[in-house]
């Protein structure tokens, strides 16, 4: 069962299109495979969608006040856009396959159409970068083959994993498809994946590797990010 | 960007409105003017209907009145910039237009539906401009059909093709023409209407009937 959901303050902010577009593609991604988040999602447009058309907004748009702000000819405009009849069909969109480690994997939708770079390994682990060009914040896919771990890091930003597929587990527990955490500077972790896992990951910074032997691993933090 | 709420306090709603769903669910509908709401919700869905079925453009214009203002005063304050206001209006309405017939009220209320057309629609305009991608993601991120439509999916069985062509040889000729017509030769609707010389909104209800029929006689001898 899913355990680790959005805040309810990123579930509205997804709601009114204003994260990053990775962060935005990943709670897309959780309610897709969550239902009550899926529900509070509804809800929350709804409210959204009232508060801009039925709420107390509307007493300042009538077209008096609006001609003072701006210049538009809404006459021309219908006319403009009613002068073609035709109909926007729907198009079913082919589904992204894409073959990791001899496993072959439908990539949700939400991610379905984006740039992606080829895989790049370290051990058990491969990661392929999804092209967003969000400046700092970088999105990922990350697969761990079966046995496979991160070393012991902590976040000098913060760190959100998706997991799409697979499990995967910490000292804080263990965690299934769709379970959308997010980890920030104060928390530090060595997830371990005895099945193997893919994740989609967004972080804003760096990992910073803390045990002994494994800061000579840094070089992975920047593999990682 | 926070991204833990750890307390509610953080939650953004006004000072009238508790975000949390159930509270709201109650107390909106026990304030008066919802009666009013509810009116315009039932009118505005009629209109779409109407835009849908017959390209009707009085229905259109009644639409657009109701949501051209309120569109662009939430994006003149938005975006600060009356230009662009202009084209997520322009492309929210245009939207609405070409894609009324994608809208059903049984899954949510008209006023929602154009409210996702335009939150998708400045998104994609917005990032064309800040990262200049005219990769127009907004749809996959924010869908507005539901997923389940697309179990609808072609025939491509070579088999299932037969079968299907003996069952809608059984269907009223006006129909099979409508079936054969958009689905064999791919003529759009608006094509096939103009070369029957039949009006639209007909075409459109003898392919919804042709395909309920053919769904009914399938399903029987699936049986």
């Amino acid at each position: 069962m899913i355990k680790h959901h959005p805040s309810e303050e990123l579930l509205n902010e997804y709601v009114e299109a204003s994260l990053p577009v990775s962060m935005s593609a990943a709670v897309a991604m959780h309610i897709e495979m969550c239902g009550e988040c899926a529900a509070k999602v509804a809800t929350l447009t709804d409210q959204k969608a009232e508060a801009c058309f039925e709420g107390i907004h509307s007493k300042f748009t009538e077209h008096d006040d609006i001609a003072d702000v701006v210049d538009f000819n809404f006459d021309n405009m219908i006319n403009a856009i009613t002068v073609n009849d035709a109909i926007d069909e729907v198009k079913s969109t082919p589904k992204t396959t894409i073959n990791i480690k001899g496993k072959s994997v439908v990539l949700p939708r939400a991610i379905s159409n984006m740039p992606t770079s080829s895989w790049s390994n370290i051990g058990k682990l491969s990661r392929s970068r999804i092209e967003l060009d969000e400046g700092k914040v970088r999105a990922s896919l990350l697969n761990i083959e079966p046995g496979g771990s991160v070393p012991e890091h902590t976040h000098k930003g913060f760190e959100l994993t998706l997991l799409l597929s697979g499990s995967f587990k910490d000292d804080m527990g263990e965690y299934v498809a769709g379970d959308f955490i997010v980890l920030d500077g104060e928390h530090t972790h060595q997830p371990v994946s005895d099945d193997g896992c893919l994740c989609f990951t967004v972080s804003d910074d760096a990992q910073h590797f803390t045990q002994g032997i494994n800061k000579l691993l840094n070089p992975i933090a920047q593999f990682l990010y | 960007m926070q991204l833990m709420s750890n307390s509610s306090n953080n939650l953004k709603g006004s000072s009238d409105r508790v975000v949390t769903s159930n509270l709201s669910k109650t107390q909106t509908q026990s304030i008066p003017r919802k009666m009013n709401n509810k009116t315009d919700l039932a009118q505005l869905t009629l209109w779409l209907e109407q835009i849908a079925k017959d390209r009707n453009k009085q229905a259109f214009t009644e639409v657009f009145k109701f949501f051209a203002p309120k569109i662009t005063n939430i994006c003149s304050h938005k975006f600060n910039n009356p230009q662009l206001a202009g084209e997520v209006l322009q492309e929210t309405m245009t939207n609405v237009w070409r894609k009324a017939h994608l809208f059903h009220s049984d899954k949510g209320a008209p006023t929602t539906w154009v409210y996702s057309i335009m939150r998708n629609v400045s998104f994609d305009i917005l990032r064309k401009i800040k990262s200049k991608k005219e990769d127009n993601l907004s749809d996959d991120i924010w869908p507005l059909i539901d997923s389940d439509n697309s179990s609808e999916e072609g025939y491509d069985d070579h088999l299932e093709n037969q079968h299907l062509m003996a069952h809608i040889d059984k269907l009223p000729e006006a129909q099979q023409q409508v079936i054969r017509g958009v689905y064999f030769m791919e003529m759009s609707q608006e094509q096939l209407s103009k070369q029957l010389n039949i009006p639209l909104g007909t075409i459109k209800s003898r392919l919804r009937l042709g395909l309920a029929k053919l769904k009914q006689h399938m399903g029987a001898d699936h049986d």
